[in-house]
């Protein structure tokens, strides 16, 4: 009974959580330079009538949000997966190699020119998913080895190790080559400008399959947060899920990489909110996590185009002004034992 | 057994021979006999300058902040009971760029020299604040780190909004300094980093006890007769202390206090008695190795050390992990 009536709040608090971030990404839409009332938001989104102001929202507030509710969500349930797949609280999808694998591509590419600007097109989308999917892949590759398929603990050594070792390489492009430090810096701090429909649905694909396929296994992942005695014992093959869980986050948060560029606070950040506000069990971290990276991410972008008056405010910067004392908070007074 | 004294022998005799290897090499090859007639005091002034006041304090300053770092990041990950734990997690890294980064800008050229004071004004700070905020009626290694995490991001958040908004030229002397160098070593600068190190590296000789038992949790070590929260706290400002002064001699060099305790793992066990002099050895060799290669790979050009650190040790820890991987565990 008590269990019953516990999940019907966090069915509540879920529900109560998504419509905010559904309002928020409203707002989101209307606020800016052209400030745009509610009525026109929505007459825009389902009676376009091909006004300068349902330009503005079809053409560029539209994408530029749901590039970022999709890579905030994209990024807290690969995190989550991370933490559960390794059972370390400091492992995130970067943990993986991806943003610094994502970062060197992107840089790579721009300094051997084989991209012109960062605005164009989908070329660099690409270029940052694949280098961040090669990264993955090595990182699991390498961690993988030894009897039985290594262990967690060489999974995120071998992360930690090729993460430093692509994200040297970048440095040392950078330090080297000023024109493309100067192109590319807004976009390494992790920036929503300039996204367009285009990009935002060439990722939608993975990012939903991501999602789904963890939403899917969340029960799994609880058990697999237990360690890997408890789960082998369990029934689950250590090597399976370890790599069921790093196509999951390549998928993810490549995606989101290849959206929003390498932030990383969210990832980390948001699965730690999740277990201090309604416990360890992943079938309600990976949700609540979902809708809670949307919502931070997406308000960390207005908030950052609001108050800074540029629509070239890094989201990394204002996620983390915004996210951090709340953790901070959660942090100090929420945790208890461990 | 056998394979481990073979590494730990290996390393041991590395150190005289990339030492020897500091001095001889670079823009201006040393001769044997150039080296020969120091020792009897018959080499010309340029020799001695080159090799005296260039070279060996450089090779001298890479060693020791390796060895430090070393010794710090084997200090946090049993802190921290983390293998991913490094003093970074304690703000240090963050605080130090935060401040290094607005001298940079604030003072453009001028703040060259204030470099080394706002590092480690910015590590000390920021580990400061982290362990404060983590105390509630005693600390947690989970409280501190998810508190370091949290800290660090404002810091680091502050960074990105220099490195995004910044004049470009300063931002990439900016990452030159946070990619960390020994470039600016001399007698001086090495013999205020030992005089430094001394103490708190000896105590943390003296705490490999606590250490150990500090492994096993909070619990098991207080039954076994431990203040857990004094002795955390303790080790806690001797790994600042230690990190610290590394950051203000050479810039913020990352990868090794992360990597050196696991390769000294390898060779030494997990015993701290044996675990925080190997962890010593290997981020001194791995500093001293980095910090040769980086100014002889593209001399005349010099990469930062802190760079090169990560682009040789990672194929190192990779091929470890690649010869091991038939071990248990």
């Amino acid at each position: 009974m008590r269990s019953g009536q516990a999940d019907a709040l966090r069915v509540l608090g879920l529900a109560i959580l998504f419509c905010m971030t559904i309002l928020v990404a409203v707002l989101s839409i209307g606020a800016g330079t052209a400030r745009l009332s509610f009525v026109t938001v929505a007459e825009a989104l389902f009676a376009f009538d091909g006004s300068r102001d349902h330009l503005i929202v079809t053409m560029l507030r539209l994408p530029r949000v749901l590039a970022g509710a999709m890579a905030g969500a994209a990024l807290a349930v690969a995190g989550a997966v991370m933490q559960a797949a390794t059972g370390n609280p400091l492992a995130s999808p970067g943990l993986l190699g991806i943003n610094a694998g994502g970062a060197f591509a992107v840089v790579a590419a721009m300094a051997l020119q084989m991209t012109g600007s960062l605005g164009d097109g989908n070329g660099l989308v690409w270029y940052a998913f694949g280098g961040a999917a090669i990264a993955g892949f090595a990182v699991h590759a390498l961690g993988s080895l030894g009897p039985r398929g290594g262990t967690s603990l060489k999974l995120v050594l071998a992360g930690a190790v090729i993460g430093t070792f692509l994200t040297s390489l970048t440095s040392a492009i950078l330090i080297f080559d000023q024109a493309t430090l100067d192109a590319v810096r807004l976009w390494t701090v992790g920036s929503l400008s300039g996204r367009t429909m285009g990009q935002v649905l060439a990722v939608a694909p993975y990012i939903a399959t991501g999602l789904a396929a963890a939403l899917l296994l969340r029960g799994q992942f609880t058990t697999l947060s237990l360690g890997s005695d408890i789960s082998g014992a369990l029934g689950q093959h250590p090597l399976l899920w370890r790599t069921l869980s790093v196509v999951i986050v390549v998928l993810l948060a490549g995606s989101a990489v290849a959206l929003a560029g390498p932030v990383g606070f969210v990832g980390l950040v948001m699965p730690h909110v999740a277990r201090l506000t309604i416990g360890a069990d992943y079938r309600w971290i990976v949700p609540y996590s979902a809708v809670g990276g949307a919502l931070l991410l997406v308000m960390a972008d207005t908030v950052g185009r609001g108050l800074f008056a540029s629509q070239d405010f890094p989201v990394g910067v204002t996620m983390a002004l915004i996210g951090a004392p709340f953790f901070l908070w959660l942090a100090r007074y929420r945790l208890r034992g461990a | 057994m056998k394979s481990r004294r073979i590494l730990l022998a290996t390393a041991l005799l590395s150190v005289p021979a990339l030492l020897l290897a500091s001095l001889i090499l670079g823009d201006q090859t040393i001769s044997r006999a150039d080296l020969a007639s120091l020792l009897d005091g018959s080499a010309s002034v340029q020799t001695r300058m080159i090799v005296l006041d260039l070279r060996l304090p450089r090779a001298l300053m890479a060693f020791t902040a390796g060895m430090a770092l070393g010794i710090a990041g084997a200090i946090a990950q049993a802190v921290m009971r983390n293998p991913l734990a490094e003093p970074g997690i304690l703000g240090i890294n963050a605080g130090a760029a935060l401040a290094g980064g607005l001298v940079i800008v604030g003072l453009k050229g001028a703040g060259a020299a204030l470099l080394p004071l706002a590092g480690f004004a910015g590590a000390t700070l920021m580990a400061t604040f982290v362990f404060i905020l983590s105390w509630r009626n005693g600390t947690s290694s989970l409280r501190i780190v998810l508190i370091g995490i949290a800290l660090g991001a404002l810091a680091g958040a502050g960074c990105s909004f220099l490195i995004a908004f910044a004049d470009v030229a300063d931002v990439q002397r900016l990452m030159i300094w946070l990619a960390g160098s020994v470039y600016a070593a001399d007698w001086g600068a090495l013999g205020l980093l030992v005089a430094w190190l001394v103490v708190p590296v000896a105590l943390a000789c003296l705490a490999t006890r606590q250490l150990d038992l500090l492994r096993f949790g909070d619990d098991i070590a207080a039954s076994l007769g431990q203040r857990v929260n004094l002795g955390r706290a303790l080790l806690i400002l001797l790994c600042t202390a230690i990190s610290g002064a590394t950051v203000a001699a050479c810039g913020l060099i990352g990868f090794i206090g992360l990597i050196a305790p696991h390769v000294a793992r390898k060779m030494a066990g997990a015993g701290h008695a044996r675990l925080i002099p190997a962890s010593a050895l290997v981020g001194g060799l791995l500093l001293m190795a980095a910090d040769l290669v980086a100014r002889t790979v593209m001399a005349p050009a010099q990469l930062p050390a802190g760079i090169v650190t990560a682009l040789i040790g990672a194929p190192f820890l990779g091929y470890l992990l690649w010869g091991r991987r038939h071990a248990a565990q």
